[in-house]
């Protein structure tokens, strides 16, 4: 038998040195390391709203409904104005990891894990909502199509139960999306890890090595679910506007109402990742990776789709007075200028007036400028759905039939719980997994280093 | 048998090392890379990936699914909805395709963990933490008699190290 090479065997005797860990790796592992102040304060915040939303549940539970504002002709009220919003919130993520991935548009890859993550816990917390607005949650199971005590089966032709399903659909997709997404980078963390923490990311990593067998079917695989999550972004938030547009209700009974929506959602969803990524960046020292330049991106797609609500908004208007229906033009009169004027005009100067200011580029690249607008476009998104949903129901048809809602206390703590149960969901992220997707980013980093590269993404 | 494990620092001599070692009949080899790099991917195996079968297979499971059990809970306790046939079709459509999307997306996933082998397991031998952070790896089983034309392959590609082990 021959000798192998003296080179291979002397490589064998005396590997080098074991090279230093990426930067990359070094940096965005950091956020999951180590204690941070800010991000525990926020914690101890999100862990309080959440259990004052919890007492106020189950007093609602006990009692009954009868605590919420609900005043007849408006039954539907804060909780279905909040799932609405946070469907809504829910579009970015998919949005930035489908649409953008389909279009290979790189600069998706810093931001692309925090808004699925986003995503995720904002489609988890919408979920909640129909079943706090039932008010007997454990009836929830008549929302399935499973035969009741009367054998009787729900009813195909409402979009009600189209909503059950898409949005059912939406969520095990955007959470399958996430997770194929962290596969690479748990595998990251394993190799990095010691302990029980080594356990458990070996057990997540699912025997991750990067193997060229791996990487293909990973890479089929997210390009399969970006190619059937872009229509079902798209048909979700559609679907849950047919909740109003399906009926014939004053301000609600809209073709325009699907990609109104739509848009909206993808608007709304922006600027929560802006909101959401500005501290993160901040707190964790991570503007290496996330930049300007991402921010500036987004502001401009806040600006496209600002552009898109301020049209569907003046449609809505031009309709109702050129339909001639008297019904129509009341309820768009009133929502201006009614008892609700003060939702209708917060909605129009935080989603329409004040993006016009993003058409300048020194205030699209102003981070702290960006992060309160964003959060004004946040509040005027709320007050969008209060607007559809509360103007058109209190001012139906019969004068005699109007009421006034006014969001009881119970109400507006559940509200608040909302955002901290989401926040809680989002941190505890941040220090679990990467809240970067590290091999996205690498991936681009190494392409830059390859001779006759421009190196610029 | 042999196994030789070499370490690179760029995508672009992985693709070019394992094109040749290809075209020389070394079909045993394996690489490791840190990111997704289409060109590894198509040296290593230019067919189209089988995860696609997975997600047509999925979306026609979940269409007829998603009309299946529609009309059938329709028959089942026929009542008259806004003078609609029991069983009508055009509000099908939209759970319809919801199940489509569905069922096309967890099959996309079940094709992942099968071909991709995501299953908790033992790491491979030659597997190192360095390719989950910048380098590359190009693991090839040989025959004793080919290490030195193996080898000489993998340095001539600018293998930054290149270590021998015996093939288990």
């Amino acid at each position: 038998m021959a000798p192998p090479p003296a080179s291979a065997v002397a490589d064998a005797m005396n590997p080098p040195a074991r090279p230093r860990d990426s930067q990359t790796n070094i940096d965005i592992m950091a956020v999951t390391k180590g204690f941070h102040w800010p991000w525990f304060i926020a914690l101890v915040a999100a862990v309080c709203g959440v259990l004052m939303a919890a007492s106020a549940l189950v007093y609602q539970t006990y009692v009954g409904l009868g605590v919420a504002g609900y005043q007849a002709p408006v039954f539907w009220g804060v909780y279905i104005i909040t799932f609405v919003f946070w469907i809504g919130i829910g579009h970015a993520g998919t949005l930035i990891s489908a649409i953008l991935f389909l279009f290979r548009a790189k600069w998706r890859n810093a931001i692309n894990r925090g808004a699925e993550a986003m995503t995720v816990f904002a489609v988890l917390t919408a979920a909640l909502f129909p079943l706090i607005h039932i008010g007997r949650l454990w009836k929830f199971y008549f929302l399935l199509p499973y035969p009741n005590q009367r054998y009787l089966w729900v009813n195909f032709k409402s979009p009600l139960l189209w909503d059950v399903f898409a949005v059912n659909t939406y969520l095990t997709i955007s959470v399958l999306f996430f997770i194929v997404g962290l596969i690479p980078d748990i595998a990251i963390a394993r190799d990095r890890a010691v302990g029980w923490k080594k356990a458990v990311y070996t057990i997540a990593a699912g025997g991750w090595q990067g193997t060229g067998k791996q990487w293909k079917a990973h890479n089929r695989t997210v390009l399969h679910l970006s190619g059937i999550a872009t229509p079902l972004v798209l048909s979700v938030h559609s679907i849950v506007s047919w909740d109003f547009a399906m009926s014939i209700v004053p301000g609600w009974h809209a073709t325009i109402f699907a990609p109104y929506f739509v848009a909206g959602a993808i608007f709304g969803g922006f600027a929560m990742v802006i909101v959401v990524m500005v501290p993160v960046r901040r707190i964790f020292r991570l503007e290496r990776y996330i930049t300007d330049y991402h921010f500036e991106n987004m502001a401009r797609f806040i600006l496209f789709t600002s552009l898109i609500c301020g049209y569907a908004y003046g449609a809505e208007y031009f309709i109702a007075w050129y339909s001639g229906v008297e019904f129509e033009q009341t309820s768009f009169w009133l929502r201006a200028f009614g008892p609700y004027w003060f939702s209708t005009w917060c909605m129009i100067i935080f989603n329409v007036v004040f993006p016009q200011l993003l058409w300048f580029k020194k205030l699209r690249t102003n981070i702290p400028f960006l992060f309160i607008l964003c959060f004004f476009i946040n509040l005027g998104m709320w007050f969008e759905r209060y607007v559809i949903i509360i103007t058109s129901l209190s001012r139906e048809y019969v004068p005699a039939a109007w009421g006034l809602y006014i969001p009881s206390t119970v109400e507006l703590m559940v509200l608040t719980g909302s955002f901290c149960w989401f926040s809680m969901f989002f941190l505890l992220f941040l220090k679990i997994f990467p809240i970067i997707a590290i091999a996205e980013v690498k991936e681009l980093e190494i392409h830059a280093k390859e001779p006759g590269h421009g190196g610029a993404h | 048998m042999k196994t030789l494990v070499s370490v690179y620092d760029l995508p672009s001599e992985v693709s070019t090392v394992v094109r040749k070692l290809k075209a020389r009949g070394f079909d045993d080899l394996t690489t490791y890379s840190p990111a997704p790099f289409e060109e590894i991917e198509l040296a290593e195996d230019p067919k189209p990936s089988k995860v696609r079968a997975f997600t047509l297979i999925g979306g026609l499971v979940g269409v007829v699914t998603g009309f299946g059990i529609q009309i059938w809970m329709s028959m089942d306790w026929p009542i008259k909805i806004a003078g609609k046939n029991f069983a009508a079709i055009p509000p099908m459509w939209i759970i319809g395709f919801e199940l489509t999307i569905l069922f096309g997306g967890i099959l996309t996933i079940l094709g992942l963990v099968g071909l991709g082998g995501l299953y908790p397991r033992p790491l491979d031998e030659h597997y190192s933490p360095r390719f989950s952070a910048e380098e590359f790896g190009v693991v090839v089983n040989c025959d004793e008699r080919d290490v030195a034309e193996v080898e000489s392959l993998m340095r001539g590609h600018n293998a930054k190290e290149v270590v021998l082990h015996d093939a288990h």
